[in-house]
C-alpha cells in the first residue's frame, strides 16, 4: 500500500512539472492561436541554462529559475519572429511545420553545441526526506511542487487581475478587434508567447534537477506531453491544462508502480487516447457565447 | 477633421473602393448609405488599416494617418465600432469595457473608472450585468456593449458600423437616440447603415456609395428628399 502511496506522490511531483510545460503550452496556443512544436526544444534549453548557471556560477536554485526562464524567453522571442510573425494570415499548416522543423534544427545545433551525451544535473538544494504517514517525501519533490503552485498563482493574478492580464486575454480571442482596441497585437503575442516559453524553461529545469541528468534530446517526449496534457484540458484553457499535466503523471508513476517502467510513455499516450474517445472535447468546460 | 482623399482598395482582382474622396468635420454626424457589397464596411476597415489600402490618402487633424499600423490609429483619437460587434466574448462586461481604454494611454485610474459609470448611466443593462461573460449578452445588449467600449476612451471620432445590424425597432431606435447624445457631447460620429431612413434623419451629412464609388452627397435632409435615394434606399 505505502509502495502505491508513494508512487502516486511521485506521480503528483511529475505531474506538477507536466502541469507548468502545459500551462505554459497553453499560454502559447491560446495567444498565437496556433499549435506549436518547438515547446520540448523550449524545455530543453531551460534545462541547459540552468546547467550551465549552476556550472559557471553558484548552484542557486533562484538563478537557476531565473537563467532558464530568461533562456527560454530569448528562445521565446526568435520562434516567434520565424515561426509566426509573417504567418498570420496564411493557412494554418505553414506556421505548424515551420515549428517542426525549427524544433529540428535547435535540437541538432544543441546536440552539437552542447555535446551529444547525458550529463549530470548539478543539485542546488540538498536532497533530503521526510515522512509523513509512513510515505517517504523528497525535498525536491516538495520544492517542485512549491514552485510550481507559486508560478501559476502569478500567471493567474497576472492574467485575471491586472490591465496586462486583460489585454492579452482580448489578444487570443480576438486579434482584429484587439487592433482596433489599440492595442498593440504583435508585441502583445510575442510577449504572450515568450511568457509560455518561459514557464516551459522552468518546468525543464526541475525536470532536471528531478532526474538528476540533461540530455539534448530530452525536449521530444516533453513537448509530446506538454501537448497532450494540454489537449486534455481543451487546448487552451490554462487550469485545464495543469490538471491534465498532474493526470498524466499521476497516470505514468501509478502504470509503472502496477506494471512496468519500459512503458512509461505507453500509458500518458493510452490515457490521451481514452480520455479524447470518451470526451473529445477535453476534460474542461466550453466558455458559453452566442454565435 | 477627418479627409479622405481617392481611396481605392482591391481585394485580389475585384476593386472595393475606386477612389472615393470625402470629409468629416468637427462635431457632425456623417453617414455613408448604400446597398450590399458598396464598400461601406471596407471604408472604415481601411481607414483604421485593417484592410491594405491600394492607393489614396487619410488625414486625421492634420496628420497623415494613411500608413500607421491599426492600433497606432486608434491612439490619435479614432474609436472604430465595427460590424458585427466583436466584443470578446469570455471576458466579462467590465473586462470588455476596460480594453476599450487601451486606445488612450493618457487615461488615469480615476478617468477610467468616472467613464464606466458614466456607461453604466448611458446603458443601465450593462451594470447589471457587469461580472457576465460578454458572450452571454444578448445582441442588442451585445450592441451597447460593443458601443460603450468605444466610447471608453473619450475618442475625438466614433466610427460605427451598422449598429442597427439584426436588432429589434425598439433597440434600434434607443441606438439612434445614443448616437444623438454622443453628438451633444461633443464627438463627431461616423456612421454607416443600411437602415437609410433612420440614419438620414439624424444625420448632418450623408454620402451614398454604390459599387465603390461615391455617386452622391448632400444634407440629410436633401438626401431624404431626393427622388433617387428615395427609390433604391428608402424604398418608396
Amino acid at each position: 500500500m505505502d509502495y502505491y502511496l508513494m508512487q502516486l506522490v511521485n506521480g503528483l511531483s511529475q505531474g506538477a512539472i507536466y502541469a507548468l510545460m502545459a500551462i505554459g503550452y497553453a499560454t502559447i496556443v491560446g495567444v498565437v492561436g496556433m499549435v506549436t512544436f518547438t515547446h520540448g526544444e523550449v524545455i530543453m534549453i531551460g534545462a541547459y541554462a540552468a546547467f550551465y548557471a549552476f556550472s559557471f556560477f553558484a548552484e542557486n536554485l533562484f538563478l537557476g529559475i531565473i537563467t532558464s526562464f530568461a533562456a527560454s524567453w530569448l528562445l521565446g522571442i526568435v520562434i516567434y519572429k520565424v515561426c509566426y510573425e509573417r504567418f498570420f494570415d496564411s493557412p494554418r499548416h505553414i506556421p505548424l511545420i515551420c515549428t517542426i522543423g525549427f524544433s529540428m534544427l535547435i535540437k541538432n545545433l544543441a546536440q552539437i553545441v552542447f555535446g551529444p551525451n547525458m550529463k549530470a544535473m548539478p543539485q542546488p538544494i540538498d536532497l533530503g526526506f521526510i515522512n509523513v504517514l509512513g510515505v517517504r517525501i523528497n525535498t525536491i519533490q516538495i520544492l517542485i511542487i512549491v514552485i510550481v503552485i507559486s508560478l501559476s498563482t502569478i500567471l493567474y493574478i497576472v492574467n485575471s487581475k491586472t490591465r496586462w492580464g486583460i489585454q492579452l486575454r482580448a489578444v487570443s480571442q480576438d486579434k482584429k478587434a484587439s487592433a482596433l482596441m489599440g492595442i498593440n497585437v504583435q508585441r502583445t503575442t510575442m510577449i504572450g508567447n515568450c511568457i509560455g516559453c518561459g514557464l516551459g524553461g522552468v518546468a525543464g529545469m526541475l525536470l532536471a534537477i528531478y532526474y538528476q541528468s540533461i540530455l539534448p534530446t530530452m525536449g521530444g517526449v516533453l513537448g509530446l506531453k506538454s501537448f497532450i496534457s494540454s489537449v486534455l484540458g481543451g487546448l487552451t484553457n490554462i487550469p485545464a491544462a495543469a490538471l491534465g499535466g498532474i493526470l498524466i503523471g499521476v497516470t505514468e508513476n501509478l502504470g509503472t508502480a502496477f506494471l512496468s517502467n519500459s512503458y512509461r510513455d505507453v500509458f500518458a499516450f493510452v490515457f490521451l487516447v481514452l480520455v479524447l474517445i470518451i470526451k473529445p472535447e477535453g476534460i474542461s468546460k466550453k466558455v458559453g457565447g452566442r454565435p | 477633421m477627418l479627409e479622405v482623399k481617392n481611396l481605392i482598395v482591391n481585394y485580389g482582382y475585384i476593386s472595393a473602393l475606386r477612389g472615393i474622396d470625402f470629409e468629416v468635420n468637427k462635431g457632425e454626424i456623417i453617414t455613408l448609405i448604400g446597398g450590399n457589397g458598396a464598400g461601406k464596411t471596407t471604408t472604415l476597415m481601411s481607414i483604421s488599416n485593417l484592410v491594405p489600402k491600394t492607393d489614396g490618402t487619410i488625414i486625421f487633424e492634420d496628420k497623415d494617418i494613411t500608413h500607421l499600423p491599426a492600433h497606432k490609429v486608434v491612439m490619435q483619437g479614432i474609436s472604430h465600432v465595427p460590424e458585427g460587434r466583436k466584443i470578446f466574448p469570455a471576458l466579462s462586461v467590465r473586462e470588455n469595457l476596460i480594453t476599450g481604454t487601451f486606445g488612450n494611454k493618457k487615461m488615469t485610474k480615476k478617468d477610467i473608472s468616472d467613464n464606466l459609470e458614466k456607461m453604466f448611466v448611458l446603458f443601465p443593462r450593462l451594470k447589471e450585468r457587469v461580472n457576465q461573460g460578454g458572450g452571454t449578452l444578448s445582441g442588442g445588449e451585445q450592441q451597447m456593449l460593443a458601443i460603450a467600449r468605444g466610447l471608453m476612451m473619450n475618442p475625438d471620432l466614433i466610427m460605427l458600423d451598422e449598429p442597427s445590424l439584426g436588432l429589434a425597432p425598439i433597440i434600434v431606435e434607443e441606438i439612434f437616440e445614443l448616437i444623438l447624445r454622443i453628438k451633444e457631447e461633443g464627438m463627431t460620429v461616423l456612421l454607416i447603415e443600411q437602415n437609410a431612413a433612420m440614419a438620414l434623419q439624424i444625420a448632418d451629412r450623408g454620402y451614398v456609395l454604390e459599387t465603390g464609388n461615391i455617386i452622391m452627397s448632400g444634407t440629410g435632409k436633401e438626401l431624404i428628399n431626393d427622388e433617387r435615394v428615395r427609390r433604391s434606399y428608402l424604398g418608396d
